[in-house]
């Protein structure tokens, strides 16, 4: 097979498995916190039918809303979708469009749809959410200066800011991964994950208004726009998660190759069960947090990443 | 043979304790972590003296974990006296945290900068760099006692920049004489110091020590 054609199977598989099986992992954990609270809770498949329900109904916009409201969502799930090109989230080798944007590229596209999100749902001018955007804000001050902060980091100990390179510097030597930079670095990272995808255990997403952080800026869309962004935000937690496991916390068993990009899909979901049972035991073993102590929380998580900086800057 | 990975694991888990001291406003858990943290230290002590066939290191961790881990907690505890759930009000632990990192961070560098990397310190075990983490350590005591009221917090800044003092002296491989001579001595005034100062109150309010 002609190799264009092959890279073109393996660009395929990568990114419609980002983006069809991104709702799947959400349903997992859901299900398995359930099992774990002793309650039945609901279906594996639960966001696919939520994301479906959306998508057929009608969108009601309210009157103050400018085009940015009713177009952002496209915008978010499109720079998702770019994104899925960029990183390693199911095969390990670069496929199309990667050489687009380097590590830094890919952590300011997560920045400018954050950005997209929270200036649109403030264009509802509804109250409610202009709270939940300043309460989001008073925390991803800290979130996204980390996740910058951790991609310069990983650019530091490998010389490159390319996380296909990062992932083979990893796989080539066991000592790479337990360097005290890596290390810290991870962690930083996988807190900055449990933050970013609402698995810390602060917020109820979907049960209290008042301990929404990140579904306070969904609260004036409704039907297509909200389930595209419901999506949106689950492809987000999956191309996280996948950074997570394959650039820092478990980069090996990944195969190449088009029958290899087949292989991957499953051994990322063998890898996600693992992170969404790290996951789960963290939520339902811990007491919840106090709202405002997710600030103390990221506040650790951005001194870990720059600590890393600073062992690698100096110690090297 | 050292491990210079070890060296560095064990180095930055003493300033995770440190940025765990900064971060904890309840009495008891501090002065547990840093019970740890002089713990910590003995163990580099420990793995150093053995790996280097030096008995310095070995006598410097007995004497090390003896009194701070034991002797100093249980004055510190006694200080408590017997009220082990209070704990100081701090104002923004995220603030703080940050300020502090600003502080080590903007320090570390001007002393790497400007200091360390000119002078040239060379080790037996080739582990100068490593001698940064005793200055981190040092500026978060130093931000401990600058930012924290109560006695007890500020004394544990005290002992987390003696400890800077002794992690220095032990990764300024073989330990100089001074730094060994001083450590002894400090160790001591330590222990004297945390029972006198526990026992005379527990708060301190702002510029009360100036007043006439």
């Amino acid at each position: 097979m002609a190799s264009d054609e092959a890279l073109l199977i393996e660009t395929i598989i990568q990114v419609s498995a980002a983006i069809l099986l991104s709702p799947l992992y959400q349903g997992i954990h859901e299900k398995l916190k359930a099992f774990v609270e002793g309650r039945r809770g609901p279906s594996f498949l639960q966001p696919y039918y939520d994301i479906f329900k959306l998508l057929k109904k009608e969108v009601v916009v309210t009157e103050n809303s400018s085009f940015l409201f009713i177009y952002t969502p496209y915008v978010v799930f499109g720079i998702y979708l770019l994104i899925s090109f960029l990183i390693p989230v199911v095969y390990p080798s670069p496929i199309y469009l990667t050489p687009t944007v380097d590590f830094l590229g890919g952590a300011l596209l997560f920045s400018l749809a954050s950005f997209l999100k929270l200036i649109s749902s403030v264009e509802s001018g509804s109250n409610f959410v202009a709270l939940g955007v300043s309460r989001v804000l008073s925390f991803i001050f800290f979130s996204e200066a980390t996740l910058i902060t951790v991609f310069f980091g990983v650019a530091l100990i490998t010389g490159t800011n390319n996380p296909y390179v990062t992932l083979h510097y990893l796989t080539q030597d066991i000592s790479h991964y337990f360097q005290l930079d890596h290390v810290l670095i991870t962690v930083s990272f996988f807190m900055l994950w449990l933050f970013e995808t609402g698995k810390l255990p602060a917020e109820s997403p979907g049960l209290s208004e008042m301990g929404m952080i990140d579904d306070a800026l969904l609260y004036e869309y409704s039907g297509k726009l909200l389930g595209i962004l419901k999506w949106g935000s689950y492809v987000k937690q999956y191309l996280l998660g996948s950074v997570l496991l394959n650039v820092f916390l478990f980069p090996w068993l990944l195969q190449t190759g088009p029958l290899g990009a087949l292989l991957d899909v499953f051994i990322m979901f063998l890898k996600w069960l693992l992170l969404i049972l790290i996951s789960v035991i963290i939520n339902t073993t811990l007491a919840k947090l106090r709202l405002f102590k997710v600030q103390d929380f990221l506040a650790v998580s951005f001194i870990l990443s720059v600590f890393s900086l600073i062992v690698t800057v100096l110690i090297g | 043979m050292v491990n210079a990975q070890l060296l560095e694991l064990i180095s930055a888990s003493i300033i995770v304790s440190a940025l765990y001291i900064q971060g904890q406003a309840y009495f008891k858990p501090t002065i547990y972590a840093q019970a740890i943290q002089s713990a910590l230290i003995s163990v580099l002590a420990f793995y150093l003296g053995f790996a280097l066939n030096l008995i310095d290191y070995v006598i410097l961790g007995v004497t090390i974990v003896v009194l701070r881990s034991f002797i100093i907690t249980y004055f510190l505890f006694r200080g408590l006296k017997a009220k082990p759930g209070i704990r100081e009000s701090t104002r923004g632990v995220a603030s703080e945290l940050v300020v502090n990192l600003a502080f080590f961070f903007l320090a570390v560098f001007i002393l790497y900068y400007f200091v360390l990397g000119r002078i040239g310190l060379t080790t037996e075990a080739g582990t100068a760099t490593l001698t940064i983490f005793s200055f981190i350590l040092f500026f978060q005591g130093l931000f401990l006692i600058v930012t924290r009221r109560s006695t007890i917090a500020q004394i544990i800044g005290f002992i987390e920049e003696e400890n800077s003092i002794v992690l220095f002296g032990i990764l300024t491989i073989p330990i100089p004489f001074l730094i060994e001579v001083s450590i002894f001595l400090d160790v001591l005034g330590l222990v004297v110091i945390t029972s006198l100062l526990t026992l005379q109150k527990l708060e301190h309010t702002r510029l009360e020590e100036l007043m006439g």
